[in-house]
């Protein structure tokens, strides 16, 4: 164990591309923490989905020791953390096990949305928050303004911000003694009944579960008796230890001011939710340590497996992804159309489209993804007061007399040149304009109330393209309006499909629907007869689209040697369908139900 | 002594004057290199020899020389080909025996040898009556030198003879497909067949077909009904998709590959159905022919053996082709599986034209054909659902 003194941890926020992975591969490179030539690059995104896209996506801990310039022997305990407004949720957990956070700023770009969001969030949580400026390198660089913009705009010192170059390894040293001097070595009492926050965990089919953690009280032990505070289950601690890039280090005892990990052959992946304390079972705590708030999902959708018959393997790998992603939440569903399945609640597009991603890499799995919707509120006529997870529930109109949307209250920061792009961005998405300042004169913040549902779908794409790249976006939920709202359903071949039902603001809904029955005519395969796809609200059509019927599938020559081939052509035929749901006598493929969804090309 | 089981022969002669710019057949374009040819026929005897050995109790009732082109192979070569059969499989008296042949190299002489020998039976490819687009299609004659050589196989003897057509060529409309079906006609053909071009990965056509104007999927449609009713009203018979004939000429060779009876393949890429296996040999003359003579290099490229449950899929994909279709009571007493699950399938689709039942056999309509692969695909589904009678009971 390390004297509280020595040790320091810390995480790093910044607003997305602005070099934090890359400074912590510095860092972990600096200390030898891992040696230079097995550094792969942003070696703590090791989930093949970060890598390829780029980002962070779950937090990730890893323990640096280092050897200051006063000559002594330090512990740094590295947080990660995602940078994407989706993943704010992961940010604040991350955080809660920290006393300090090091604010990556780009010496170009200077603050955008996500660092003052997250810098809003680290000051909250009590963090030490010390400014560092990135890519000193660029020849766009702009460190004085940028650090001028830091105390401005977010009343942190930054005088003596580090300037560093992470890609170049340029000044890295000087972020490594800044730690040291400037994030308080962590308190807490050894020898008092142990209390260690949850902040993350994963299924090993080794270990079971593994629980990442930060004791804040006490020591654990291998052999010791835990319990989890929340769930009152009691384990025998097998192993416990610190995270190293490469994997696990065990070690003989865990003590307060500590982050690591412990195994206790937990099977019930639901013993151990994130946010929970594990403590002593025979010397327990008083308290449990405030956990996190619980992250209520933005959007919801429902997944299906591919193959109907799939469903337990749907279900088991959910609850295994559930323990490593707590902001995912999910409850059984059924549709008329798909069968058994999952309604699906996320932070955001990006959240479930990972989500989706790594239930059919991570679990072999064929999924169908019904369009995502926001939760909405109804007054029914019956003076009832329900909330809509899913369309399938929508009522009959008949039965509504308000309904209401969640709205959100967006900031968007962007230089000047584009704010009227934004403003007509924001105007067609029903935003409300509240107000506009100037951060200085190169950057300017807008803030909007905008219905949740507007932004969920494709409003940062669309931000970024009318902003050249440089607009950024963060947003909070402010609560629920009265709205005029409509069901779309679709009919395919006459017979409704409840899958491919959702809810949405009634004046849009003739324009959306005409551009849905298009996007289901590109879809869904002509087959043998002509297949009629009709939008209705209530009873009424109110768009139509034909899917003519196949002329000619047909092969012209069967003789002795083609028969292998056609075989095969069958087999492939049948692999096809294999991706396709059919409802009545219509096969729609899977890709159809999201197509709906990609209505600005 | 047992009764003998009929069995098809067919012998592929991989050689071509010029390859075509749609063709995916293997054959080799150019000249004939006497000594690949000799070579090929010798282990042709050695294979015929090999394997008339284990077809003691097969008599052979239809020989099909395909190509390739047989034609342009020669005459003599073929006879030795034929006599080599002949001296190792017992060869029915009555066998049809067809050679495929191009107008450019049919000749009296070819004919009169071939017909004293005893073939009895021409496919001869036409393809297009306008010569500009044979020319485009890369086919080494023009349509009169194939009207010709019609003339010469009437001459020289020959009373059953077959044209091949393609429709869905290049520029190719509706008005001038039917024209090729009438002045084709003209020539009283005993059989046709009639394909819609289909073109194919590794062919030159391949690499230019998004510029080589093809007709549409609806044109194509429409050509294919035309010809089914314009060959109906001048006597032929629709028997297969692709394949008309007046009464009695219909290629009984043709019809085993789609009635599920036995036939044997001779030369590279000859696809057999034998003995419970459904096998073909190696794309590759040089090959085929060092495997049968040194015995050094297998000469299968693939082998499955069929089983009894495939063999009804096999039933339901290749009947449907004919205009016999499938029959319940041969479907459930050859393969011991229901029909029922197929009727279920068949019967919405009878009531969209795409069926039609007669003396108690289901059929595809030609609207049926057109959309053939979707229907087997889906009466396979049906199968696959199904539990054989035996388990039900």
């Amino acid at each position: 164990m390390t004297e509280l003194s020595k040790i320091r941890n810390f995480s790093i926020v910044a607003h997305i591309d602005h070099g934090k992975s890359t400074l912590a591969d510095r860092l972990l490179e600096e200390t030898k923490t891992v040696d230079k030539r097995e550094m792969e690059e942003q070696i703590l995104d090791n989930m093949d989905l970060e890598r390829e896209r780029g980002i962070t996506i779950k937090a990730r801990a890893v323990k640096l020791n280092y050897r200051a310039d006063d000559g002594q022997d330090y512990v740094l305990n590295l947080i990660d953390t995602p940078g994407h407004v989706d993943f704010n949720y992961e940010v604040s957990r991350s955080l809660t096990a920290c006393e300090g956070a090091v604010l990556v700023v780009d010496a170009s770009q200077g603050i955008e949305a996500q660092t003052l969001a997250n810098t809003y969030l680290a000051i909250d949580a009590g963090l030490e928050v010390l400014p560092v400026v990135n890519k000193i390198d660029l020849p766009a660089a702009r460190p004085e303004e940028v650090k001028k913009e830091i105390e401005d705009v977010i009343g942190l010192p930054a005088m003596d911000a580090p300037e560093i170059s992470a890609k170049n390894g340029i000044n890295i040293h000087s972020v490594l003694e800044m730690i040291v001097r400037d994030v308080p070595a962590p308190k807490g009492d050894r020898e008092a009944p142990l209390q260690a926050l949850i902040f993350d965990s994963q299924y090993d089919s080794y270990r079971g579960v593994v629980v990442y953690m930060r004791v804040m009280n006490g020591t654990v032990r291998p052999g010791m008796d835990v319990k989890m505070m929340a769930s009152g289950a009691v384990y025998k601690v097998v192993e416990c230890g610190y995270l190293h890039p490469k994997g696990m280090v065990p070690a003989d005892a865990l003590g307060a001011g500590e982050v690591g990990y412990l195994t206790a052959s937990i099977k019930t992946i639901s013993d151990t939710r994130v946010g929970d304390t594990v403590t002593g079972a025979e010397n327990p705590a008083a308290e449990p340590l405030p956990g996190y708030k619980t992250c209520q999902p933005m959007v919801y959708s429902g997944v299906y497996p591919a193959d109907g018959s799939k469903y337990g393997d749907l279900r088991d790998a959910l609850e295994k992804l559930k323990l490593n992603d707590a902001s995912m939440y999910y409850t059984q569903e059924n549709s008329i159309a798909l069968g058994f399945g999952f309604r699906c609640g996320f932070l955001g597009l990006l959240h479930m489209e990972i989500i989706m991603e790594r239930l059919e890499r991570e679990f072999n799995l064929d999924l169908i993804t019904t369009a995502p919707n926001v939760v909405y509120e109804i007054d029914k006529t019956d003076g009832s007061h329900i909330a809509v997870y899913t369309p399938i529930n929508y009522p009959d109109p008949m039965e509504i007399s308000q309904a209401y949307e969640p709205f959100v209250k967006a900031s968007i920061i962007t230089p000047p040149d584009y704010v009227g792009n934004i403003m007509d961005l924001c105007q067609f998405r029903r935003g409300e304009f509240k107000d506009m300042t100037y951060l200085d004169q190169s950057r300017v913040e807008l803030h909007y109330e905008i219905p949740l549902n507007e932004i969920i779908y494709d409003f940062f794409d669309a931000l970024k393209s009318r902003t050249r790249g440089y607009g950024s976006l963060d947003y909070e939920l402010i609560g629920y309006r009265p709205s005029k709202l409509v069901k779309l359903d679709i009919l395919l071949n006459g017979e409704l499909v409840d899958a491919l039902s959702f809810i949405l603001f009634a004046d849009e809904a003739y324009a959306r629907a005409r551009r849905i029955c298009e996007k289901l005519k590109d879809n869904i395969p002509r087959q043998m007869f002509e297949i009629p796809i009709q939008a209705a609200i209530g009873g009424k059509i109110i768009a139509r689209e034909t899917i003519k019927a196949l002329r000619k599938d047909v092969l012209a020559k069967c003789y002795g040697g083609d028969i292998t081939r056609k075989k095969k052509l069958l087999e492939k035929q049948k692999e096809g369908k294999k991706r396709m749901r059919t409802f009545g006598t219509v096969s729609v493929p899977s890709e159809a139900f999201m197509a709906v969804l990609k209505m600005d090309e | 002594m047992n009764e003998l089981k009929p069995l098809g022969v067919y012998i592929h002669i991989p050689f071509c004057r010029s390859k075509c710019q749609y063709c995916d057949f293997y054959s080799i374009g150019g000249s004939r290199d006497r000594r690949l040819v000799d070579n090929y026929l010798q282990a042709l005897a050695v294979h015929f020899k090999e394997a008339g050995a284990r077809a003691t109790d097969y008599i052979v009732d239809t020989v099909y020389f395909g190509g390739g082109t047989p034609s342009f192979f020669g005459a003599d070569s073929l006879r030795r080909i034929f006599a080599e059969l002949q001296h190792r499989f017992r060869v029915d008296k009555d066998a049809e025996i067809t050679f495929e042949a191009n107008p450019d190299s049919v000749t009296d002489s070819l004919l009169k040898k071939l017909r004293a020998e005893g073939f009895n039976r021409m496919s001869l490819g036409v393809q297009s009556d306008r010569d500009d687009v044979l020319q485009k299609l890369g086919r080494p004659h023009n349509y009169e030198q194939a009207r010709d050589a019609v003339q010469a196989a009437r001459k020289c003897g020959f009373d059953n003879v077959s044209l091949d057509l393609m429709y869905g060529l290049p520029n190719q409309t509706v008005p001038q497909w039917t024209e090729t079906l009438q002045h084709v006609l003209q020539l009283k053909p005993e059989h046709l067949s009639c394909y819609g071009l289909k073109v194919e990965e590794g062919t030159p056509l391949w690499e230019y077909k998004d510029a080589a104007n093809l007709p549409s999927d609806e044109a194509q449609a429409e050509m294919y009904l035309n010809t089914v009713a314009i060959l109906e009203d001048a006597g032929y018979r629709q028997y297969e998709i692709s394949n008309f004939a007046r009464p009695g000429f219909a290629s009984r060779h043709n019809l085993k590959y789609w009635m599920g009876e036995e036939y044997i393949g001779f030369g590279p890429a000859a696809a057999s159905d034998f003995a419970g296996k459904r096998y073909t040999y190696v794309r590759d003359i040089e090959r085929y022919v060092r495997g049968v003579l040194k015995q050094d290099v297998p000469i299968l490229a693939e082998c499955d053996s069929i089983p009894a449950r495939e063999r009804a899929g096999e039933y339901v994909m290749l009947r449907l082709r004919t205009t016999k279709g499938i029959s319940p009571e041969e479907y459930e007493k050859n393969y011991l599986m229901p029909f029922e699950p197929l009727l279920e399938t068949i019967l919405p689709l009878e009531q969209r034209d795409l069926f039609y039942q007669k003396d108690g056999r289901w059929i595809l309509t030609p609207k049926g054909f057109l959309v053939s692969n979707q229907i087997i695909g889906l009466l396979q589904e049906a199968q696959e659902r199904s539990e054989p009678l035996a388990k039900k009971r």
